[in-house]
This record gives C-alpha cells, structure tokens and sequence, in this order.
C-alpha cells in the first residue's frame, strides 16, 4: 500500500511532519513495514485542504491529531 | 565548461532567480502569471518557433520551480518532461549523410541484413521501415557517411527508462527512473527538469522556522580555491539557514557504521553493496530487488547528518545541498525516520541567494567538520577508502576484494553479475555518476576542472581519523542504520 504525505510548506506548517513521525511509529508498531510504503510528496496545490495525504491514490485531509484514528480506519482498516 | 546546454542553464537559472525571488517578497501569487511575459516580452521569438511556445516553457519551468509537475498530471517523479519544451527529436536512426559518393564498392549495401539500403540519384538512401539499426552499415562505410541519430536524453539514460508518446514527445517510464539526473542536462533544448523545492524552504525560513542546511562533501573545489566551507556557512546564515554542517561528517558517521557492517558480511562470506549513492539504492530497488539483502543498511551521509541535527534540536528542518538529484527522491523515501528535510542543488541555493543579494565570498580555509576521509566520499573510490580507513580504526585486519563502479552503467553491471552469482569482488562500491558525487548532473564545475580547487581546500585540511572526528563532535552514538 503506498500512503504519500505532503512535504510541501503549507502541509510542514500544518503538521505534515508530526503525521509523518506518528504513522512511522504506528507502521513499525503494528509490524505493517513490508505492507506499507510511506512517500513524501511534493505539494500538489491542494493547501487549503492540507495536510494532503493519498492512500493508494486517493486524497484524504490529515490533522496531526487525527494520525491514529486515521492510520486504524484507512490504512490497517484496507491492508 | 563547453556544454551544449550554456543558453538553457542561463534560461533556468533565470526562473529559479525570479521565482526565489517573488518567494522572498511573498509576490508569487501575483507574479507567476506575469513571468513569460517579463522573460518573453515579444513580439519576436528568441530560440523557438514563437513567443506563445517560449512563455509556455517558461510558464512550466515555474511550476517546477514551485515543486509542481509542468502540466497538470499528477506524478510523484522528481525528474519531469518539460512537454511544450521537447522538440520531438528523431527517436533512432541511421541516416546517409553527404560524405556518401555513391561509391561502387557499396559496402553499407552489402553489410545489410535486411535489405534497407538501396541507391538513388546521388547516394544511398536507408528505407526506415526496414531497418533495424543495429549499425553495420555506418561501420562498414569507407568515408564513414552514415550517422546514427539518437535522442541525446534516450542515449544517456542508464536504465532505458526514456520512452515517447504517439506525437514523438518524451516520456519518462517512472517504474524504470532512478532519479539521477543524467537526461537533464543531456537535452540540448532544456525540455527535462526536476521539481525544487526551493519555494518551500524559503516559506520555511520566512516562517521563522529553524532550518539547517548540510553541504555536501563534492562541494569542495567546485567554487574554486576561495570559497571555502566557511564561505558556505556566512552566506548561508545570511540567507536566513540557522547553521550549515558539513555533510563531510556524515561520510565519516557512514564509513564508520558500513566498516562494521562489511566486516561481519566479510566474515560471514556475504557480498554486499554500499547503499549512499540514492540513484544506485533506486536501481536496486527498481531493477534488482532481489539483491535488497545484499544492500547495507547502513543510511547515506545526508541522513547520518540530518540525525546528528535533530538529535540535538528537534524540530529542525534540515536541507541538503549539493550536485545531486537523486537526493530529492531520497528525501521523498518515508520510510527512513529523520533523513534530510529537503533537498537541494546548487543552482537552487544560488538562485536563492542571488534573488536576496548573497554571495559566496573568500573565506579562509579554516572550517572543518570531517576527516579527509569523509570529505573525498564524494569522489569515485572515496566511500571505499574511508571504509578501509575504518578496518584501520577497528583494528579490523581484512583485505576485502571492492568493486567500485564509476558511473551508473559499471553499477548495472556489477550489480547484474551479483544478482547470477558471479561477482568476482566482496563488495560493490555504487555510484551513479562518473566520477562519484563531483560529477553529479547538478555540479557547477566539471569535475577535472574543479579537481585542482578540490585537492588543495582537502590538502589545506587537518589529518584527524575518522573515529576520533566522530567522537569529538558527539556523533559517534548516532543510530545509523535504515531500520
């Protein structure tokens, strides 16, 4: 399953980071490394609506504190 | 520098200026509209067939600059098709040239397999539809009057990842891309580029944000002998960077880390490769992922550094400069916990330092962060030396066979020798680049042109060893490895 962040510096402002290190614990934690890819995406213009993440391609909107409800329904939820 | 690409580099390098410049003033909404207009004021056209066309290259080159796709599809490649810029050239071919005499020898006839070449008025002439290029006409020619025409950016891609749609246009097959850059500055039109990240980190910096930027150890010697690592952390501290740190250190943290790894792969009889050239690690993992086991895990110099930073200051932003493009892809690889922020080359740094009037000005030789060891990581062979530095260090008494690839062509080779099981070698040293880092597709000066420049700032550096460097600066307790 490939998840892209935005790294751009709307989404960096926004938290993108904080998502980032989150879901690299959460993948590590839940022994999901060699089913999950995570990618750092370039900002896709999509700022308004950031911070912009795609779970096989298709765009979602992420707030930090919103990663591990997020990471259980759309990601360990899909695998 | 004689390249084929100097009026296209000004061009690039004039949208990088005016784009990092409207960042810094906050006008981009506003101008980036106006830009083609300013660079292509008309009504005449300057290098293509009209004004519309060049505003339109330029209008893509901006959202390149912005860290965009040039048209609108969505693509996570860094290195991207410029598609109004490409001038759909011949794919492959051979063609007759006027060197032909119509000579009655006809050697290219007779050379044909495939009965493609017949002889009209004044020479000979291929029929397209029948040939199947594989050459022994042009070297059976006496006057050598046939010519085989192939796209400059088809030519040079090391992993035959360049393809092109019905209408001609270049296409990269990002399944195949291994990011490093050699098709940029291979097209004599310009019509290939890279998304920057430029834009983000000056908003970054702008931000108040604290961003540190690390200098790749190949930076040596490319500005001449004047500009020195010291130069580098003024101008960058001026442009608003919080620190720079020599990426040098971080070849020493992975020489120091990868020495450790090769002894007990050596002991145990296991062949492995190094894994800090990101193009190579892209063509393990793209087009030999068998051999994944085989590639160390211990992370490149820029992530050893981009820890060693955040260690400290977590929370920093950190930036990688250099000559390199693959780097941007490896920045993109989520799965490494703190490598570089972003990354960046140097026409992109001095963009943004022009656009805010900073120079790179003579400053003494005296600043230093690595071994020697770490600084020559950027040159072919220089990895393995600091390794065998390490055995050294270690008190390690083993002599291993390396194989050390010089260019991304030598990689595939040795790589595919070790996927068969016939590597004659322990280890394979990969770099991407002929050369290594110095001659990266982002570098500033050739690298037999700045070698002079290089050999004395590293000659003008002290001996210290690799472990005792580490130890000085903190660095020797870094987590080093992918996982």
């Amino acid at each position: 399953m490939k998840v892209t962040i935005c790294i751009g510096s709307a989404c960096h402002l926004k938290g993108s980071r904080e998502i980032i290190k989150e879901m690299q614990e959460l993948v590590a934690a839940n022994g999901v490394k060699d089913k999950v890819d995570l990618n750092g995406a370039f900002c896709s213009g999509n700022c308004v609506n950031g911070v912009c993440v795609t779970v096989d391609g298709t765009l979602h909107s992420l707030q930090p504190e919103n990663t591990k409800a997020f990471f259980e329904k759309e990601i360990m939820g899909r695998l | 520098m004689v390249t084929n690409d100097a009026t296209i580099l000004r061009v690039k390098h004039d949208v990088l200026y005016e784009v990092a410049k409207m960042a810094w003033e906050g006008t981009l909404e506003e101008g980036r509209e106006e830009l083609p207009y300013k660079m292509f004021p008309g009504p005449q056209a300057q290098f293509r067939c009209c004004i519309y066309k060049e505003r339109e290259i330029i209008k893509q080159r901006v959202r390149l600059a912005e860290g965009q796709c040039p048209v609108g599809k969505d693509s996570t490649n860094v290195v991207q098709v410029i598609n109004a810029a490409c001038e759909e050239c011949p794919i492959a071919s051979y063609v007759v040239t006027d060197n032909c005499r119509k000579c009655m020898g006809k050697a290219c006839q007779n050379s044909c397999n495939f009965g493609a070449i017949s002889m009209d008025d004044t020479r000979a002439h291929i029929d397209p539809s029948k040939c199947k290029e594989c050459g022994k006409c042009a070297q059976a020619c006496p006057y050598s009057a046939i010519a085989h025409l192939e796209r400059p950016c088809k030519k040079i891609c090391p992993v035959d990842a360049i393809t092109y749609d019905e209408y001609g246009i270049c296409v990269i097959d990002e399944k195949k891309c291994i990011q490093c850059g050699a098709c940029v500055h291979s097209c004599p039109f310009g019509a290939i580029g890279t998304k920057t990240f430029m834009v983000d980190v000056i908003r970054l910096i702008k931000a108040g944000q604290r961003v540190v930027a690390m200098v790749a150890p190949a930076t040596e010697g490319q500005f001449g002998t004047d500009i020195t690592m010291a130069s580098w952390k003024t101008a960058l501290k001026k442009l608003g960077f919080a620190d720079m740190i020599e990426v040098g250190m971080g070849g020493d943290m992975t020489a120091w880390a990868e020495a450790q790894e090769w002894a007990e792969g050596y002991k145990e009889g296991k062949k492995m490769t190094t894994s800090c050239c990101p193009a190579f690690v892209n063509m393990i993992k793209q087009h030999f992922p068998t051999l994944l086991d085989n590639m160390s895990t211990t992370v490149s110099p820029m992530c050893a550094v981009s820890r060693f930073v955040k260690e400290k200051d977590p929370g920093t932003i950190t930036v990688f400069i250099g000559p390199c493009i693959a780097k941007k892809s490896e920045t993109l690889d989520l799965n490494i916990q703190d490598n570089a922020d972003y990354a960046m080359t140097f026409g992109e740094i001095r963009a943004m330092m022009r656009a805010k009037g900073v120079e790179l000005e003579p400053e003494e030789n005296s600043y230093q962060e690595s071994s020697v060891y770490g600084k020559r990581f950027g040159n072919g062979g220089g990895v393995t030396a600091a390794v065998v530095q390490c055995f050294a260090e270690l008190g390690e008494d083993i002599k291993p066979e390396v194989m050390k690839c010089n260019g991304a062509a030598e990689c595939k080779k040795a790589l595919l020798l070790m996927k068969v099981g016939k590597l004659p070698a322990d280890f394979i040293e990969g770099m991407a680049c002929v050369g290594g880092c110095v001659g990266g597709p982002s570098k500033h000066k050739a690298e037999n042109e700045a070698k002079k420049a290089r050999d004395t700032l590293i000659a003008g550096a002290d001996k210290r060893n690799v472990y005792e460097n580490l130890k000085n600066l903190g660095a020797d307790k870094v987590h080093m490895h992918r996982q």
